[in-house]
């Protein structure tokens, strides 16, 4: 780190404050709220002109520091060892074993407090760590100025993720959310040929992902197994409410249980609805409505539908997102020929006024043939983590940085919110009415139990 | 009732199977007879039906119930206690524990026959019945599989007899409520129907549990109880317990058998004989051209806890096609937009939407209301254009007293298309893949694998021709 860090940073905690919804005199909440695009954007700016904080010159190498290294995270660090690895943290050390063989220079850790507190040469850190520790982790790295690549979903509840991008652009460091699919070709297509108009004005878009996770849809054990020498479960657990160990939480198998992650939705929801927000120009959403095959306090449904209904934003009419999860689809539609199959097992169909698009490509097959494609207007990455290393390093914001992936995930964890609610819904007659920019429900206040996570004493962001 | 010509060939010592073959290659002689002699009195004395039950337990009790006013000369279930309340409630009928059975040697007694058994159960026994001339009322589903519904239809339409599905919503106000605000142009043109029920339950509330494996090793089979009898047509399996869902144990016995493909049809079988009936009637609905399905995990032996079954429905008559959305344990239709916040959509339910509005009611083909409340103030109530039924049972004893198969409303000549309809929706569920239907040749075109479901293995002694 060096001066410039202070004055990056002020020049971004101005901006920040011009941008941040509902303080704004110029624009009004609606236009906010209308789009996250016009959100980044606007923070963008001040950044890059300024070359922003704290940045190692191109022509040095960072240091990093891998935070959760044993599953994800060892493909993160694997996509950044261009750079210095310099230390890798995890408190799970027979899952992480193989990972810190990879990195003998790194120093080890087990606990990213006292590594960050410890290890001074670190410049930016990679998280991977679960869900329910991604804000913490995140936050005590932002304040003291590390750049941070996090994993999604970008935090664990919706207060999170709003804490966090707000730190993050105060800070002035450079993040990505590690949503990497954003990086690719067929994400820019697709807004392009809905800007384009390929399939005229879009009311209505299906997203669904038949991915296996975790164990769904179960309660919690009562054994109560030996902790593993191996395993810091008190590290681990981080901010959620005390539970004794089982190894039905990790590794990997946490992502179906509330305290921990975020159901399907949650893990691949910002991914699968990342370039239905920029095609759409999404901001928050008016109401969310969930059903789904039984939901408890414990773990996510095995099968759930969430519906989000936005309203009309610049030129684009309101729209409802249908998202299915657990083998729900949504209906075939017709214009698919026989025998194709209908999408892989994360995709999206957008239905607008005048085609239909499956994934990036409009359907049915001659109708994509015969499209005359409109010009690339929109750069392509030269990767997604290169994007962020190349931020770190003073290049322009990564395309997912947490100005973005904070709104993003926020309305992904309205789903969750929702879901949750989902008998009270049921047996009011209601959908959950969203105040986003103020993080909340305003027709159901029990809901809002959901927004922020009660943190275990010794806690905090 | 007299049935000479199926008496005698009952007398001439043929077995049953000879017997139930012989039985249909007279069928036309008995239906003749009772038109032309105009026997609407029955054939007792008193004027009163002389009914035999199969299956008394359960729903069966109510169904006996039902039909009380009339003469209970035979009962037949498989688990004693289960029927114990009934056999109690009528000490002058004989007591059987087998069908096949009771129908031989109460074939002279007996005019009709109230099945309340399983679903697998359903068509072995109803058509036996039928070809032995009996009216017969049914539970619902009416069959458990396409095939069967198809026979049933049919050996009810060759025999003449008066049948009736137990889909008691069919004789309610709210099921001619639905046609007559349809047919007055209430929503316009309907090309979409979504239809929903809470059941077989979620994760968490469990009607009865699905989407489980069977479960190794045996129980003692309860006092009472002839599981061989019990498992009928199906392939012989242990007595087992299985998990219910809610962290206890279940048996097949009662009541959670719906789950599992060989006894049950699922929610689907089990409801949307109840709340797609608006549907079916009120649009006039029959094959569907194409059914998809999207469910949760599908194991070998049971539905997916969870499932959306799509039905396509060609354009017929005057009527633009139709897409009817099935839901069920705990996938619902999106809210409508114009439905009043605080407005329940419920637990079981239909929507109907209309390019000119929206009809929306809840489980059994109940009362119906345009939506949102505004537009039912604004129009009132469709003038009543259909007659009103005296009731589900009632109605078919008149039925079979008048021997006018066409007033019992859901009759085989309806509910057998229904059910069939239905149930392609099943196919759709275990192939998981779109399945178009050709109803006429009973085959998918495009997945000729439908065909190990379309019909079933039949244990020796249960066949059906």
């Amino acid at each position: 780190m060096n001066k410039a860090t202070r004055i990056g940073k002020g020049a971004s905690q101005r901006s920040a404050r011009n941008d941040s919804i509902g303080t704004s005199n110029h624009i009004s909440r609606r236009d906010l709220v209308g789009t996250l695009a016009s959100l980044a954007a606007l923070t963008i700016v001040p950044r890059h002109v300024l070359g922003g904080a704290g940045h190692t010159p191109p022509s040095e190498k960072l240091n990093i520091a891998g935070i959760g290294i044993g599953g994800r995270g060892q493909g993160d660090l694997h996509e950044c060892n261009s750079e210095n690895i310099v230390a890798l943290c995890d408190v799970d050390e027979a899952y992480a074993g193989k990972v810190f063989d990879t990195y003998p220079k790194a120093r080890k850790w087990t606990d990213y407090r006292k590594m960050l507190d410890e290890q001074r040469d670190i410049d930016a850190v990679i998280i991977a760590t679960p869900d329910h520790t991604h804000a913490v982790i995140s936050m005590a790295a932002i304040k003291r100025g590390k750049h941070v690549y996090c994993e999604k979903p970008l935090a664990h509840s919706i207060w999170e993720c709003r804490q966090v991008a707000e730190a993050a652009r105060e800070a002035g460091v450079a993040t990505q959310l590690g949503n990497q699919g954003q990086a690719s070709e067929e994400n820019r297509l697709v807004s392009e040929f809905i800007w384009d108009g390929a399939i005229g004005p879009v009311h209505e878009v299906h997203a669904w992902s038949n991915r296996y996770i975790s164990p769904r849809g179960i309660g919690r054990p009562k054994e109560t197994p030996p902790v593993p020498k191996t395993l810091n479960w008190d590290l681990w657990l981080g901010p959620a409410k005390q539970r004794p160990y089982h190894p039905c939480y990790l590794p990997f198998s946490w992502r179906g249980w509330w305290d921990f992650g975020t159901g399907v939705l949650g893990d691949i929801g910002c991914h699968q609805l990342d370039p239905v927000f920029r095609a759409l120009k999404l901001g928050y959403p008016t109401t969310v409505e969930a059903c789904s095959s039984g939901v408890n306090d414990e773990t996510a449904p095995l099968s759930s539908i969430v519906r989000f209904q936005f309203p009309a934003r610049a030129g684009m009419p309101p729209l409802t997102l249908s998202w299915y999860d657990g083998a729900l689809m949504p209906e075939r539609p017709d214009e698919l020929e026989e025998g194709r199959k209908f999408g892989n097992p994360d995709d999206n169909l957008f239905i607008g006024e005048k085609g239909k698009m499956l994934g990036h490509r409009l359907i049915p097959e001659p109708k994509m043939k015969a499209y005359d494609r409109p010009a690339k207007s929109i750069p392509r990455s030269p990767g997604h983590h290169k994007e962020w290393l190349n931020a770190c390093k003073g290049g322009p914001p990564a395309r997912a940085n947490f100005d973005w992936a904070g709104p993003l995930t926020e309305v992904v964890l309205m789903g969750n919110v929702a879901l949750r609610m989902e008998k009270q819904l049921y047996e009011k007659g209601l959908k959950l009415r969203m105040d986003g920019p103020n993080m909340r429900v305003t027709n159901l206040p029990e809901a809002n139990r959901y927004i922020r996570d009660e943190y275990r004493d010794g806690w905090t962001l | 009732m007299k049935h000479a010509s199926k008496t005698k060939a009952n007398a001439s010592g043929l077995s049953r199977r000879e017997f139930v073959g012989a039985a249909a290659a007279v069928a036309a002689f008995t239906y003749v007879p009772k038109r032309v002699l105009g026997q609407a009195g029955g054939s007792s004395a008193n004027n009163k039906l002389n009914i035999a039950g199969i299956g008394v337990g359960g729903r069966g009790a109510s169904d006996i119930d039902g039909v009380s006013s009339e003469n209970i000369v035979a009962l037949c279930d498989v688990d004693l206690k289960r029927a114990a309340g009934t056999f109690k409630k009528h000490p002058d009928a004989k007591v059987y524990r087998d069908f096949r059975v009771m129908l031989e040697k109460e074939a002279n007694n007996i005019d009709a026959v109230v099945i309340g058994a399983p679903d697998h159960i359903h068509a072995p026994a109803a058509i036996m019945a039928m070809e032995m001339g009996k009216h017969v009322y049914c539970e619902k589903p009416m069959a458990h599989t396409v095939y069967e519904a198809r026979r049933m239809t049919e050996v009810a339409a060759e025999t003449g007899v008066v049948t009736q599905m137990g889909n008691q919503g069919h004789a309610g106000e709210g099921l001619r409520l639905y046609w007559e605000f349809i047919h007055d142009g209430a929503i316009g043109t309907v090309r979409e129907v979504h239809v929903w029920s809470d059941r077989a339950g979620t994760k968490e509330r469990p009607w009865w549990p699905q989407g489980i494996d069977r479960p190794e090793g045996s129980v003692p089979v309860p006092d009472g109880l002839d599981w061989d009898l019990w498992l009928g047509p199906a392939q012989w399996r242990p007595f087992a317990k299985f998990p219910n869902g809610r962290g206890g144990e279940a048996t097949y016995v009662p009541f959670n058998w719906r789950g599992w493909w060989d006894f049950g049809c699922g929610a689907l079988g089990d409801m949307a004989v109840h709340n797609a009936d608006p549907a079916f009637f009120a649009l006039d609905l029959d094959a569907p051209t194409a059914v998809e399905a999207e469910t949760s995990e599908l194991k070998d032996e049971t539905l997916p806890i969870s499932n959306i079954i799509r039905f396509e429905f060609p354009a017929k008559g005057s009527r633009p096609a139709v897409k009817m959305t099935w839901y069920d344990g705990g996938n619902l239709p999106e809210r409508p937009a114009d439905l009043e916040e605080g407005r329940r959509m419920g637990g079981n339910g239909i929507l109907f939407i209309g390019d000119k509005g929206k009809l929306m009611g809840g489980s059994h083909a109940g009362v119906p209301r345009l939506i949102p409340e505004t537009a039912m103030k604004d129009y009132g109530k469709p003038p009543k254009t259909l007659p009103r039924s005296p009731g589900h049972h009632k109605e078919w004893i008149d039925a079979c007293k008048a021997g006018d198969p066409k007033s019992a409303k859901s009759g085989f000549w309806y509910a057998g298309p229904f059910t069939e309809a239905l149930l392609v929706g099943n196919l759709a569920v275990r192939l998981q893949k779109r399945v178009e239907w050709d109803a006429q040749a009973m085959r998918s075109p495009n997945c000729p694998e439908a065909d190990n479901y379309i019909t079933k293995f039949y244990r020796a002694g249960y066949t059906i021709m």
